[in-house]
């Protein structure tokens, strides 16, 4: 590994014909080791941006360095990187250690020392023993850990990863969502997942980088990302919200629908239109009736999961969204001065 | 209760020509009674010695033959064109392609064939050659669906993009993923040119000259004759339709068998 970052990609663009979708001016530097999570909604570019570093598509604009070489104009054959696609294209009619010893046949390594490092490579992905079976008689998550030993086998530069995870039922996905961060880990290899999963993002990354509309909105460690997102959608693209519209009307307070809300000190001017954030899991059933925030409340919904409930309660002349583990009735609320967030109006 | 009563009576409806067809080739007489009597093979065996049925299998296969290289040769590419294509244009060209066996029947194929190569300039009818080039015409159509078809469901272009990125050259995709992903499409695609093309009758009717009469044609003759004879040769064509549709049949189950179930989607 170089002191260079694994992946750099430098204001990469690329749009499809009619230019209503694509990518615009990316910039995402992975370091060796590092897994980084793309994640946004359906048509947002992700995948666009992963063919753009695999040279599926070309860049229009700006410039991909892989292990320090620059390799925008390479081909796709040439750049060496390791890719897990969403349906995963494991070739129907070889078998599942033909299949992981391909990027090494095209390479010209002898047919035993193939056999050797794919079956080494199965081992890792967990799958020894499974050698001589077809690809349709592997189930889903098997098929995807034969696509990852593949995709590492002829030790690529990068691992790619497009959606691996969204044609797996739930109680797989989280098995194997565990088990690619332990295999990436211990392959240590820049690595980037694309999702649309929060979960799978927030629990699986190093860094997250949130896409809207082909642009690149936020990247940030996922905590970084869910206490200070950069604006409304990533707030709310990440985890659950209640965003507040208000007026400054003092330099620690914002008049809102719900009420006054006491913030921590800001310097926007008297009178400025404010967007507030306030996680659900920050707002707490409050035993007392007065105080700092304290609102009167009405339960309009009240969802029960076992451990937490989501309520929707009618506050003043708003709506507010708790999470808690308060059992029993819920008349008055409490937001904690530090749990207030001014987010950028749009 | 009575849906099933629809199916028995519309099998019935089926199997009953093809059962009396059986029960004649092996009957002995058959004059004005329900079934014919007596048991033999000789129609059979008059089947086989006959000249012109032996000259007309030997055609059939010819053609069957040549059509299928053709399909694998032209079309093969073709439905690949076809499948990696981004120009709408060569889509709808294909889709016509496509539609081309219902819109254009093989009776009007046959008069144009007739109108052209019975000039002067192309004097080429009664050519086997003829035969051929008007059974590509019709049967392409049917191998190209096949083969596309199963490109789109292999999702062969992703395939192709695996490869590509895992370090293959263009030639080594074509020979490793290409070829063998698409072996049995390509198996399956011929049995269904291979069978329509043995038992087409209309165009090779207006078409085949005396000598290279195919073998339906050859068999529309025999019912002038002796019902057991006819019986017999007509069971001989079924046979090979039958063998046909169950080889396909099976080739196809190989083929999803093949397919994976993340491509299922």
């Amino acid at each position: 590994m170089t002191e260079m970052p694994s992946v750099r990609v430098e204001g990469a663009s690329f749009s499809y014909p009619g230019g209503k979708a694509g990518v615009f001016d990316i910039t995402i530097d992975i370091a060796p080791g590092e897994l980084v999570v793309c994640i946004g909604p359906s048509g947002c570019g992700k995948t666009t941006l992963l063919k753009l570093i695999t040279g599926l598509l070309p860049c229009s604009a700006g410039r991909v360095w892989l292990g320090g070489e620059d390799v925008t104009t390479a081909s796709v054959r040439s750049r060496q990187c390791g890719i897990v696609f969403q349906s995963y294209a494991l070739f129907p009619h070889m078998s599942v250690w033909e299949n992981v010893a391909y990027p090494l046949r095209v390479r010209a390594v002898d047919r035993t020392e193939r056999r050797r490092q794919a079956e080494a490579m199965l081992d890792t992905v967990g799958l020894r023993g499974y050698s001589e079976r077809l690809p349709a008689a592997l189930s889903g998550g098997q098929q995807q850990r034969v696509a990852l030993a593949r995709a590492l086998v002829f030790k690529p530069r990068t691992l790619l990863l497009d959606e691996p995870l969204s044609a797996l039922d739930a109680a797989t996905r989280i098995s194997m969502r565990d088990e690619i961060r332990r295999i990436q880990k211990q392959q240590n290899i820049a690595s980037l997942l694309i999702t649309h999963d929060r979960d799978e993002a927030l629990s699986l990354a190093d860094r997250v980088a949130v896409l809207r509309d082909g642009r690149l909105v936020q990247i940030a460690p996922p905590q970084e990302l869910y206490d200070r997102p950069a604006d409304a959608f990533v707030a709310s693209f990440i985890g659950r919200t209640n965003l507040i519209d208000g007026r400054v009307v003092a330099p620690d307070a914002v008049d809102t629908a719900i009420g006054r809300i006491v913030t921590p000190a800001h310097a926007m001017p008297m009178g400025a239109a404010v967007r507030l954030l306030v996680r659900p899991e920050r707002i707490e059933p409050s035993s007392t009736e007065t105080g700092e925030n304290v609102f009167a409340a009405t339960v309009v919904h009240d969802r029960f999961f076992g451990a937490s409930r989501e309520i929707e309660l009618s506050v003043g002349q708003g709506m507010l969204k708790i999470d808690t583990t308060v059992r029993g009735t819920i008349a008055h609320v409490h937001l904690p001065r530090q749990a207030v967030q001014f987010l950028p109006t749009h | 209760m009575i849906p099933r009563w629809i199916t028995v009576a519309y099998f019935l409806y089926l199997a009953s020509p093809i059962a009396l067809l059986f029960i004649g080739s092996f009957g002995d007489l058959w004059l004005n009674s329900l079934l014919p009597t007596g048991i033999t093979v000789k129609w059979y065996l008059d089947v086989a010695a006959d000249p012109n049925f032996r000259r007309a299998f030997m055609a059939s296969l010819f053609v069957a033959v040549m059509t299928s290289v053709a399909c694998v040769a032209i079309g093969l590419p073709l439905a690949y064109a076809v499948f990696r294509t981004q120009s709408q244009r060569v889509r709808a060209a294909a889709r016509v392609l496509y539609q081309l066996p219902v819109a254009m029947p093989a009776l009007v194929l046959a008069f144009g064939f007739i109108l052209v190569f019975s000039s002067d300039t192309l004097p080429w009818l009664g050519s086997i050659w003829l035969l051929v080039a008007g059974h590509i015409v019709l049967w392409l159509p049917y191998f190209l669906q096949t083969v596309v078809a199963d490109m789109q469901r292999l999702g062969l272009r992703v395939l192709e993009d695996a490869a590509e990125t895992l370090g293959s050259t263009p030639l080594q995709r074509f020979f490793h993923i290409v070829l063998p992903a698409l072996r049995l499409s390509v198996l399956s695609g011929l049995i269904i040119v291979v069978a329509l093309s043995i038992g087409e009758f209309q165009f090779s009717n207006l078409i085949a000259g005396f000598l290279n009469r195919t073998y339906p044609v050859v068999l529309l003759q025999a019912f002038y004759g002796a019902t057991g004879f006819a019986c017999a040769a007509t069971v001989i064509l079924l046979t090979l339709a039958l063998i046909a549709s169950f080889t396909g049949a099976f080739v196809a189950r190989g083929a999803a068998r093949l397919s994976v179930a993340g491509d299922e989607r």
